[in-house]
C-alpha cells in the first residue's frame, strides 16, 4: 500500500517540475534558516567541552545594585561572589571567572589583540579544559599573585610560532606572565569559558575589583543535585536580603543562581534586575514564536500550491471516488505525497545548511566558532519538516476529500 | 466591470482567500523590512556634525567599573595623562569626553518638559573637544573659562534639540530642564544652554538619536565636595582620551603612546584604536543583521512570488473553458487579460488594505517612539509598491496564457 503511494507520489512531483520545485525551495529555504539559528543557539548552550559539566553548572552573572535613587546593573562583582555566594548549600564547589577583556601586546611593531580572562583555580575544576601542553595554575599561584598563564593553541601560535610554549613568557597589557598551560581554541560564543589567555584574578593590576558588588566576574556553581537548585538560590537570596552595603546611595544588592540557559535569558527578555526566575522558558517560549511567525509565510505558500496541484487533479480523484475509495484513504494517500515532498525538499535544505555552517567556519565569522550539524539539530530539522509537511498538507487534503465524485469527474472544483 | 470582478474573486472565494492571506502577510514582512530600511537611510543622510579623520581614540580602563563611584586621585591621574600627551609632537590636540563616538553604550537622559516628554543622548566633554571634532557653532558659544565657578552647568546643544525644545525662540541663556532633580526631592543646579552646535551625533551615521546635549567636563576646577553626585557629574574624570595625530603618524607610534600613559598610571589598562577603525567595525556591527534579515526577506518574497505564479497559472489553465466562453461571446483577447490582472489587482487592494489597517497602528499608537511618522509613510508606499509589483508581475505571465485561449479549443477542452 504504501509503497504505491510511494510510487504515485514520485510521478506526481515530476509530472509538474515547476510546482515541484517552488515547493522545494519554499521548504528547503525555511528550513535552512532554521537550521542555522539552532546551530547557533546550540553553539552557545548545548554542552560541548569544557563545559562538560553544564547540566549541574549554575551561574551567577548578573547583578543590580538598588538605591532610593538610582539602579545599577551589569556583571556580578567579585565582592558579592566572594563575601555571599561561598559555601552555600547543595554546592559541590565554586568559581569566580571575569568576563573577558580585550589585551594588546606589542610583538615586533605589530600590535596583536587578545582577549584575557581572570579567573580562580576552582575555574579549572568545573571546567573540563583538555591540556595540549602542561596544566592550569593552582590555588598557591591565586593566592601568592603569581604571574602565570594558560593560553589557547591560537595565542601560541600568535606568539610563539606555534612551538612548545611552556615556561616562556609573554607581555600582554603591559604584564608579563609564564605559561603553564595551552589549552585548545573555546568559542568565542561560550560566554563562561572563552577566552584566549587565562590568569590568576589577583594578578589585576589594582584590587579595586575586590570591593565591586556589580563588576565584571561571573560566579560558577557546581551543584551536588540540580533539582535542589532552589535551596541553593532561596539560602543565596537570603543572605543578600541581610547584606549590609557600604555603597553610598544603595542599599539592596540583587542577584540569582540560574541556569545557563536562564543566564542567557535574562540577557534578552530579563527585567532589568539581578532578581527574578525563570527567564530561559521565557526566551524559548519568545523563540518559538518567533519561528512559527517566521513559519507562517512558507506554509501558507505551501497549502497554496498543495490545494492549485490537488485540485488540478480533481477528475483523478472522481474517478477513484466512483469506484469506491474512502476519503481516509484518498486523505492518507495526499499527505504521504507530501510528507515525500517535505523530506526530499529538508534533504536539500539540511545539504545547503551544512554548506553554509562549513563556510562560516571556515570565514572565521564568529573567533573559534565550530558551528555544527549534530544529530540533534538534525532530529529537530526533520521533526520541523514533518510538522510542516503536515500543516500545509492537511487542509488540501481535506478540501479534496470533500469533493463530490460527479462534480469532481466533471472537474468543476473550486 | 469592478463589482464584476468581485464576484468572480468572491465565487471562487477559498482559494482566493488563501492567496489574499499570503500576500497581506508578504505586505507586513515587507513593509517591516522597508521600515527598518527607510529608518536606516534617514539617519544615515543626516549630518554627524563631526571629523573622524586621524582621530585616535585611547579608552582609559581605571580597573573600576562603575561611572559612579570615581574619587579625587582618578581625576588627577586623568590629569597627568592629558599633561603627558602634550609631550608628543606627532599630536596636534587632545581632549577628554566619558563615550567616544562610534563606542558602544551611550548615556541619554529623558524628562518632561512643558508638558511632554523630551528625549535626548548626553555627551560629557572637557573644552578642547570643539576644536578636535570640528564641530561648528551656530548660536551661542563653546564652553570657556567663563563658565568656571558659575552657579550653572553650562550645555551646549545640538540644532535638532535647539528646535524641538526652544522652536525659532531664542534658546542661549534658556535652561533645558527644571530645577529640580527627576524625583523632585532636590535643587539641582540649572543646566543653561551656551551654545548650539549645527550638528552632533555620537554613534555617527546610524545614530537615531535626534537630540544631544553636551556638558561640560571641568578636569581640576572641583564644582562640588567629593563624593556628592550631581546630575551632570562634571568632575567625574573621562573615560576616554581622543586626540588628533599630525598627517602620517604611523601605528608605531601607538607603543610609544601608551608606554607613556601606563608609566602616568601603572594601576591602569589602555586601549587604543582609529576612530575610522572604530566606525568601521561600528557599521559593521550594525550591517551584518540588517542584511541577514534583508537576505532572508528576499528569499521568503522569492518564494512568494514563485508560489503566486504557480497557482495563478494553474488558475487560468483551470478556468479555460469560461475564458473560451467569453472569447467565443466576442470579448476580445485584450479584455480577457484585462479581466484575469483587474482580479489579481482587486485582491491585493483587499490584502494591502488589511495590511494598511494592520501597520498604521505603528504611527498611531507610537509603538517605536524614536521612529518618525514619514519613516512609516515611505515604508508603507514602499511595500505597497513592491507587493502590487510582485503581485502584477506574477499575474503577467498567466494572463498572456489566457489571452491566447482559442475559443474553439476551449469550448471542448476537458
Amino acid at each position: 500500500m504504501i509503497s504505491s503511494y510511494l510510487k504515485l507520489a514520485w510521478k506526481v512531483l515530476l509530472r509538474r517540475k515547476f510546482f515541484t520545485f517552488v515547493s522545494l525551495f519554499g521548504i528547503a529555504f525555511t528550513l535552512v534558516v532554521l537550521t542555522l539559528v539552532t546551530a547557533l543557539a546550540d553553539s552557545v548552550l548545548a554542552p560541548y567541552p569544557p563545559e562538560t559539566k553544564h547540566d549541574r553548572t549554575v551561574v551567577i552573572s548578573f547583578a543590580s545594585l538598588h538605591g532610593e535613587h538610582w539602579r545599577w546593573n551589569g556583571s556580578a562583582g567579585y565582592r558579592l561572589l566572594d563575601q555571599y555566594a561561598r559555601d552555600l548549600p547543595n554546592v559541590e564547589r565554586m568559581a569566580v571567572a571575569s568576563v573577558q577583556m580585550p589585551v594588546y601586546t606589542y610583538l615586533n611593531g605589530q600590535r596583536v589583540r587578545s582577549y584575557l580572562k581572570r579567573t580562580d583555580a576552582a575555574f579549572w575544576q568545573i571546567l573540563d579544559f583538555r591540556f595540549l601542553e602542561g596544566g592550569p595554575y593552582t590555588d598557591a599561584d591565586v593566592r601568592d599573585h603569581r604571574f602565570v598563564a594558560v593560553i589557547n593553541a591560537s595565542t601560541r601560535e600568535r606568539f610563539f610560532g606555534g612551538a612548545p610554549a611552556l615556561g616562556r613568557t609573554f607581555e600582554a597589557d603591559g604584564q608579563r606572565f609564564t605559561v603553564v598551560g595551552v589549552v585548545p581554541d573555546v568559542s568565542f560564543l561560550r560566554l563562561v569559558p572563552f577566552s584566549d589567555i587565562w590568569v590568576p584574578h589577583t594578578t589585576a593590576k589594582s584590587d579595586a575589583y575586590t570591593r565591586e558588588y556589580v563588576g565584571n566576574f561571573i560566579g560558577l556553581l557546581l551543584l551536588e543535585d540540580p533539582a535542589r537548585l532552589a535551596l541553593t538560590r532561596d539560602e543565596f537570596w537570603s543572605r543578600l536580603r541581610t547584606a549590609k552595603l557600604d555603597v553610598p546611595g544603595f542599599d539592596r544588592v540583587e542577584a540569582t543562581p540560574e541556569t545557563p540557559l536562564d543566564a542567557v535569558g535574562r540577557l534578552f527578555v530579563g527585567n532589568g534586575t539581578g532578581a527574578g526566575t525563570g527567564f530561559g522558558r521565557r526566551l524559548q517560549i519568545v523563540l518559538a514564536v518567533a519561528a512559527l511567525l517566521f513559519m507562517l509565510l512558507p506554509a501558507v505558500n505551501l497549502i497554496n500550491l498543495n490545494t492549485s496541484r490537488i485540485m488540478e487533479r480533481a477528475s483523478e480523484i472522481g474517478v477513484r471516488k466512483a469506484f469506491g475509495a474512502p476519503s481516509t484513504t484518498l486523505v492518507g494517500q495526499f499527505i504521504v505525497e507530501n510528507l515525500v515532498l517535505t523530506l526530499v525538499g529538508a534533504a536539500a535544505g539540511f545539504v545547503v545548511a551544512a554548506w553554509l555552517l562549513a563556510l562560516v567556519n571556515a570565514r572565521g565569522v564568529i573567533p573559534y566558532a565550530e558551528l555544527r550539524m549534530n544529530l540533534r539539530i538534525f532530529g529537530w530539522g526533520v521533526l520541523l519538516a514533518v510538522a510542516f509537511g503536515l500543516l500545509s498538507g492537511v487542509y488540501p487534503a481535506w478540501r479534496m476529500s470533500r469533493l463530490h465524485p460527479v462534480q469532481a469527474l466533471k472537474g468543476a472544483a473550486r | 466591470m469592478i463589482r464584476h470582478v468581485f464576484r468572480l474573486i468572491w465565487n471562487r472565494k477559498r482559494t482566493n482567500g488563501l492567496m489574499m492571506a499570503e500576500i497581506f502577510v508578504s505586505f507586513l514582512v515587507v513593509f517591516a523590512v522597508a521600515a527598518l530600511g527607510v529608518y536606516t537611510a534617514d539617519n544615515w543622510r543626516r549630518p554627524i556634525g563631526f571629523s573622524y579623520d586621524r582621530i585616535w581614540v585611547v579608552s582609559v580602563d581605571m580597573q573600576q567599573t562603575s561611572d559612579d563611584t570615581w574619587n579625587m586621585a582618578q581625576q588627577e591621574t586623568v590629569r597627568q595623562l592629558m599633561l603627558a600627551l602634550r609631550e608628543f609632537p606627532e599630536i596636534e590636540a587632545s581632549a577628554g569626553t566619558q563615550i567616544a563616538p562610534y563606542q558602544l553604550g551611550s548615556s541619554n537622559s529623558g524628562y518632561q518638559w512643558r508638558g511632554r516628554h523630551i528625549e535626548y543622548g548626553v555627551a560629557e566633554v572637557t573644552d578642547g573637544f570643539k576644536d578636535l571634532l570640528g564641530l561648528e557653532i551656530v548660536e551661542g558659544r563653546w564652553f570657556s573659562s567663563e563658565d568656571d565657578g558659575q552657579a550653572y552647568d553650562p550645555v551646549v546643544i545640538n540644532r535638532d534639540m535647539r528646535v524641538d525644545l526652544f522652536g525659532t525662540g531664542p534658546a542661549i541663556g534658556e535652561n533645558i530642564a527644571s530645577e529640580q532633580s527627576p524625583d523632585g526631592s532636590a535643587a539641582v543646579r540649572p543646566r543653561r544652554v551656551v551654545g548650539v552646535v549645527a550638528a552632533y551625533r555620537e554613534d555617527g551615521e546610524l545614530d537615531g538619536m535626534r537630540n544631544y546635549a553636551i556638558f561640560r567636563k571641568s578636569l581640576g576646577v572641583p564644582v562640588q565636595a567629593e563624593g556628592v553626585r550631581d546630575f551632570a557629574r562634571s568632575d567625574r574624570p573621562p573615560r576616554n582620551l581622543l586626540i588628533r595625530v599630525r598627517p602620517g603618524t604611523t601605528a608605531g607610534f601607538e607603543e610609544r603612546l601608551i608606554k607613556r600613559l601606563q608609566a602616568a598610571a601603572p594601576d591602569w589598562s589602555f586601549e587604543v584604536q582609529t576612530l575610522a577603525a572604530m566606525r568601521r567595525s561600528y557599521h559593521r556591527f550594525a550591517f551584518v543583521p540588517l542584511a541577514a534579515v534583508g537576505l532572508v526577506a528576499a528569499f521568503l518574497m522569492l518564494m512568494v512570488a514563485l508560489g503566486l505564479l504557480g497557482v495563478l497559472w494553474q488558475n487560468v489553465t483551470q478556468r479555460t473553458r469560461e475564458i473560451g466562453l467569453r472569447r467565443a461571446k466576442g470579448a476580445a483577447r485584450v479584455h480577457v487579460q484585462r479581466q484575469i490582472l483587474a482580479e489579481i489587482g482587486a485582491m491585493t487592494s483587499l490584502a494591502v488594505l488589511a495590511g494598511l489597517i494592520v501597520a498604521v497602528q505603528f504611527p498611531l499608537l507610537d509603538i517605536i517612539y524614536f521612529v518618525e511618522p514619514h519613516v512609516y509613510a515611505i515604508s508603507l508606499a514602499i511595500a505597497a509598491a513592491a507587493i502590487y509589483g510582485v503581485a502584477l508581475a506574477c499575474a503577467w505571465y498567466p494572463s498572456r496564457l489566457a489571452m491566447r485561449v482559442e475559443p474553439a479549443e476551449a469550448l471542448r477542452y476537458e
